[in-house]
């Protein structure tokens, strides 16, 4: 019985394994192109060479191994890591044809265009109403009537709705984790992005709000790009129509999710999907 | 039970003991502070002391100009230097956390923090009253502002930072420019804080006499004219307590009992609001 080799990492640094319909380029159009993105944090390279795509409308899932890259590829789609010095990428990521890491780049309309939903729920220290509203007054000027229909259309698609509506201008930290992380992905989805993406949305919540949630996500993947960074294999496998396995920085294989699940190509991938280390 | 176990035994109510004899002493000087200042304040007090000025030696009177001009002061001070320290506390927490600079200003604030009043006011005697040729109210106020700045800087930077750093993401990938993400979330978060420490300030300033002597000086009569000398509350109970004259010893009490029940009704506020916050969030 071999055990998978962890330690030694492989000599060559392979090119990702694109293979069946993820393959065929002109199929699917590619909402977010990464190519050749390279991550450092001080010195340490933390991303090497990884190149993969966002398809329009459909959930990509990001797994691997703790450690292995996939929260920070996630942050570098929507620039967030530039809150912080020290950190910094190299390579391309084109959101529809604009490279959004050049210096150039308007990283407030980049962040409204592309959203991110965060691992810890983090609702900010007012209602939920002015939660949901503060955002759409970000970027719109709008009668106060608009503003609840919006408000009342996020919560709903946020699967929030009934459960608030009596109650909005009850602090939202008075809500329960699950309502909570469901506010910010109400919140999220409030500005209209074009993708959302989404680091480790459930890790923090009891299974029946993890379910809410993966229904959510299955409704708004008719209107939105999604990417999820997720631990959980299983929530992978439920939820994504493609998945992209990471190890160590790189990105080892990416391709539709049955595919990966049944008959993964590189070894490494077989491994972890099948239990051998995580 | 061996021996070990019980000498152990015994050390423990040793110590114990000696640790509740040292709180009950702490303590206890505190409650004979403040068991003189209401037992020889309170029976002076009154409407009169509220309305009337200070009276010569001899007279009846009360402490109307020193609690005015006091009022006054703490006001102005407050006024200039809280804008001052809050926006340094939030240079320090949301652009400069990780500079070299704010390393510096750090350790320059925290000198500044303890440094002795009296030399803060010899400071503004040659900066402003000397110039000005005359002792005001201004110079004063001003002097009581540079003991403002490094208590306000100290809570807000404090309070900004413990603010999570998740909250202010998740507040950028909404697309908030950076000026409204510290205004609406991180002032938001930290506002209880901030609160305590513009409080804390007050109750710090209120009892500060030894600035005040190089700078406001010290008005017998009542005044509202900051271009002048103005009276003060610590100024005058140490006027007042060091005289021969009786009533004016009574009125010294008073003053401090004044000045004492307002820093705690104060604390007691600042507490209060940081309490409320917490149960909420």
């Amino acid at each position: 019985m071999t055990v998978a080799n962890i330690q030694s990492p492989p000599a060559p640094v392979p090119t990702p394994i694109v293979t069946g319909s993820a393959a065929h380029a002109g199929a699917r159009e590619e909402k977010i192109s990464v190519r050749n993105l390279n991550f450092y944090y001080s010195n340490n390279k933390a991303l090497k060479n990884v190149n993969v795509a966002l398809y329009t409308r459909m959930v990509t899932a990001f797994i691997g191994p703790s450690g292995c890259g996939k929260s920070t590829l996630l942050r570098v789609l929507n620039r967030i890591y530039d809150l912080y010095p020290n950190q910094r990428a190299e390579g391309e990521v084109l959101l529809d044809d604009t490279n959004v890491l050049s210096p150039g780049q308007d990283l407030n309309y980049l962040r409204a265009r592309v959203g991110m939903v965060f691992q810890k729920p983090t609702p900010f220290p007012m209602s939920i109403y002015e939660n949901i509203a503060f955002g759409i007054r970000l970027y719109e000027r709008l009668p106060k009537s608009e503003i609840d229909t919006r408000v009342e259309s996020a919560l709903r698609r946020g699967a929030l709705w009934d459960e608030v509506k009596d109650k909005l201008s009850a602090n939202g930290l008075s809500l329960s984790g699950g309502q909570q992380q469901r506010l910010c992905i109400a919140r999220t989805v409030a500005v209209r992005p074009e993708v959302i993406l989404l680091d480790e949305p459930c890790s923090a919540l009891d299974p029946i709000s993890t379910a809410k949630i993966e229904e959510l996500i299955d409704e708004l993947k008719n209107d939105y790009t999604i990417a999820i960074v997720t631990h959980n294999m299983q929530q992978a496998a439920r939820v994504s129509d493609y998945t992209a396995f990471m190890y160590l920085g790189e990105l080892v294989e990416f391709d539709a999710t049955s595919k990966i699940f049944t008959s993964p190509v590189d070894p490494r991938t077989q491994d972890y999907i099948t239990g051998r280390f995580g | 039970m061996t021996n070990l176990y019980r000498s152990r035994r015994r050390r423990n109510v040793i110590v114990l003991s000696l640790s509740i004899g040292a709180t009950l002493i702490g303590l206890g000087w505190l409650a004979a502070i403040l068991g003189t200042l209401v037992w020889e304040g309170v029976s002076g007090l009154s409407l009169k002391v509220f309305t009337q000025m200070t009276p010569p030696p001899g007279s009846d009177g009360g402490l109307l100009n020193p609690i005015v001009g006091s009022l006054m002061l703490t006001a102005l001070a407050i006024l200039v230097g809280t804008p001052i320290g809050i926006l340094a506390g939030t240079y320090m927490a949301e652009y400069g956390r990780y500079a070299k600079l704010t390393m510096v200003v750090r350790f320059i604030n925290d000198i500044l923090l303890s440094a002795p009043s009296i030399v803060v006011g010899l400071f503004v005697y040659e900066v402003m009253v000397a110039p000005m040729g005359h002792f005001s109210g201004y110079a004063g106020a001003v002097a009581l502002a540079l003991l403002v700045i490094p208590v306000v800087v100290r809570t807000t930077e404090d309070m900004l930072v413990l603010v999570p750093k998740e909250l202010r993401e998740a507040a950028s990938a909404l697309g908030m420019p950076r000026s409204r993400v510290i205004q609406r979330v991180s002032y938001q978060a930290a506002r209880a804080g901030m609160i305590t420490g513009v409080l804390l300030a007050v109750a710090r300033i209120s009892g500060e006499t030894a600035p005040l002597l190089f700078t406001a000086l010290n008005n017998q009569f009542f005044s509202t004219n900051l271009n002048a000398p103005i009276a003060s509350l610590p100024v005058i109970i140490f006027q007042f307590a060091l005289s021969p004259y009786h009533d004016w010893q009574r009125l010294a009490w008073i003053g401090a009992l004044i000045i004492t029940m307002a820093v705690l009704a104060l604390s007691i506020v600042a507490r209060a609001l940081a309490s409320a916050r917490t149960a909420t969030g």
